[in-house]
């Protein structure tokens, strides 16, 4: 593996594996919360993870990889979501390049070169 | 597949000078190019066309490269517009508009503790990050729309191929039935100034991390008397030297206003004057000096930067244009196209920056991309349209324009045959703050005869943009002054005043509105 998986669920531990990885590039993968049987409520992020999950091998080396469980549906479709608050997100799911302007949302990420792009280009 | 068909039998009509390699030749016969189109430059109108045709199904691949600036000032897709032209230059004139509404707001009863000051940091932090999303933006959208993006140099090697370069040198060849060349223009540097090297363009002011600092901008140009607006606005000590006539191609009364407006809003004019050379002090600040070409004087004076707003050039000289046959003007290095914005080889097309007789605005070049690449997919036949198109000054006070000027009104028509309405007006808003309201003016030509068909429509105030947007439309459709009369104002707006129109410049009434 060229780069780290890190899993959060609280803004807490999310800004520590910021914290922690300082200086590396960061990539970040909102998406609602899985229940206790690992299924999301989410339709648009279960079409979308397994093809953001296939192209992970193109992550540059050394880079940390957020995954970031934004919250049940009530709690993501609450207007004062700390993610959502916190990240100006307006849908998941996101993912983003950290400190970039660089975001895909929703159907963008069902393309995988889309993702690709995300993953590789300054 | 109507229009794709016209480029191949360009080799077999004959046009001698071209003499194609035996790859492409071949190609021509087999019909098997790489793409259906390529376009060179990701700019306005290379993004626009190359979208419009890979939505049409055709398979599209748009070159950009962006060679970066004597400073080494370098950026991402879109071009000239989005990443040093229109967008961070209205986002640099909004930032010094709203040091002017901080001040007006103490009229207003805000509470606002002075001296206020402004950080440059901050603003260009905040318009850089904006402009790299828009760079995000077209990359998502090109890739959304399947037209290959290829961050590379592209040159003719003959007319239906394209040798890329990359940043590391590497080259590729690409083959294409049609070519749309839509490189744009850059920042000129004077030729026959020492030391100009010392100083910047357009190119770099945008993407500086910290103030310029006390800065002479050097260019009557549009490019000119927008960065001197918007740097005096900001509160930095800004100087324009303008060697003949400021906005050159634009009306002349409404030129005069807008620099008159600028004198009163504190950029110093260096009227008439002609730079001589730049030097680099020990501490490191620039020495300018200059002849004043009124007084005769030699003149001079330290700045912080130089900044060069003496014109632009087309981007053609690396295209390797002999080698497909395109010709350029030599005088301005722009290329030769006619109405379906076709060069001389049937092929290749050109858009935007890059063309002769064109106007240097980006929604013209979009419009004449989407309309090129719906015409060559054999959508449709309409022509771009080029007669009327609005545009705007981001000066300090805007001025906002469609149509003729009046010289151009009077040269076509003949004095007599015009008639100019006008009227100085004042802003309700500026009432309560005191401002001046000397420079705002609006102009207005029409025929003289019948229903008097306007011809042109000259606007300076606030939000001139805004203004002149919907009046294009109405004089794009023809209108009449008596149309215009006929239409009820908004109250209180500035553009109501258009509406009330009725001075004319021969009645030698006096144009100050006077009363509600």
């Amino acid at each position: 593996m060229v780069f780290v998986e890190i899993n959060v669920q609280s803004l807490d531990s999310f800004n520590r594996a910021l914290e922690e990885n300082k200086g590396k590039a960061i990539f970040v993968y909102f998406t609602g919360t899985k229940d206790a049987k690992g299924l999301s409520w989410c339709p648009d992020c279960v079409k979308a993870e397994p093809i953001v999950r296939a192209e992970l091998s193109k992550l540059p080396e050394g880079s940390i990889f957020i995954y970031c469980q934004t919250g049940d549906k009530s709690c993501w479709k609450d207007p004062n979501n700390v993610f959502r608050k916190s990240f100006k997100l307006s849908s998941i799911p996101t993912l983003l390049k950290y400190g970039t302007p660089q975001k895909l949302v929703e159907e963008e990420l069902l393309n995988s070169e889309l993702v690709q792009m995300l993953f590789t280009e300054d | 597949m109507r229009g794709w068909g016209r480029g191949r039998c360009s080799v077999l009509n004959g046009l001698p000078e071209i003499i194609p390699t035996f790859n492409s030749f071949l190609l021509q016969f087999e019909g098997k190019y790489d793409y259906d189109l390529l376009v060179i430059g990701g700019g306005s109108g290379g993004l626009a066309c190359s979208k419009e045709a890979a939505q049409l199904g055709r398979k599209v691949a748009v070159l950009d490269y962006v060679e970066p600036s004597p400073k080494g000032t370098r950026w991402g897709l879109g071009g000239t517009c989005v990443n040093v032209g229109c967008i961070p230059k209205k986002l640099m004139h909004q930032a010094a508009l709203l040091g002017t509404a901080v001040k007006d707001a103490t009229k207003y009863g805000w509470d606002i503790p002075s001296p206020v000051r402004h950080d440059w940091a901050t603003m260009a932090q905040a318009i850089q990050n904006h402009v790299k999303s828009l760079n995000w933006g077209h990359r998502v959208q090109l890739q959304d729309k399947k037209v290959t993006y290829l961050n590379l140099k592209g040159s003719f090697v003959d007319n239906h191929t394209i040798q890329g370069v990359s940043k590391t040198g590497k080259k590729t060849v690409l083959t294409a039935e049609n070519i749309v060349i839509a490189t744009g223009g850059r920042p000129k540097y004077p030729p026959q100034v020492p030391g100009a090297e010392l100083g910047i363009s357009s190119d770099d002011i945008f993407w500086f991390k910290d103030s310029p600092g006390k800065t002479l901008v050097v260019g009557g140009s549009y490019v000119g008397l927008e960065c001197a607006g918007f740097l005096t606005g900001i509160g930095l000590n800004t100087s324009l030297m303008v060697r003949s006539i400021p906005l050159r191609g634009f009306d002349q009364q409404m030129a005069q206003l807008v620099t008159d407006h600028m004198v009163s809003h504190g950029t110093r004019l260096l009227w008439k004057c002609v730079p001589r050379s730049v030097e680099r002090e020990t501490s490191g600040r620039l020495h300018v000096t200059w002849s004043d070409q009124q007084s005769g004087r030699v003149e001079g004076d330290t700045f912080d930067t130089v900044m060069w707003a003496v014109g632009r050039t087309a981007e053609t000289k690396e295209l390797s244009l002999e080698r497909a046959g395109v010709p350029v003007n030599p005088k301005t290095g722009k290329i030769i196209v006619g109405a379906g914005e076709e060069s001389s080889v049937p092929n290749i097309y050109a858009i935007g920056d890059v063309t002769e007789g064109r106007p240097e605005l980006t929604p013209t070049a979009i419009r004449a991309g989407k309309l090129l690449a719906r015409r060559l997919c054999g959508q449709v036949t309409e022509l771009m349209d080029y007669d009327k198109v609005p545009t705007t000054v981001f000066t300090p006070l805007e001025y906002g324009c469609v149509g003729l000027s009046e010289e151009k009104a009077v040269s076509s028509f003949g004095q007599d045959n015009i008639e100019v309405y006008h009227a100085y007006y004042k802003p309700l808003e500026f009432s309560v703050t005191e401002r001046g309201a000397n420079q705002c003016y609006i102009k207005m030509l029409c025929l003289r005869e019948g229903d008097q068909r306007i011809l042109g429509l000259h606007f300076i105030g606030p939000n001139a943009g805004e203004v002149i947007q919907g009046f294009a439309l109405a004089i794009k459709c023809e209108a009449t002054y008596s149309q215009l009369v006929a239409t009820v104002g908004i109250h209180p707006t500035c553009a109501e005043d258009v509406n009330k129109l009725n001075i004319t410049k021969r009645s030698r009434l006096d144009p100050t509105v006077t009363g509600c």
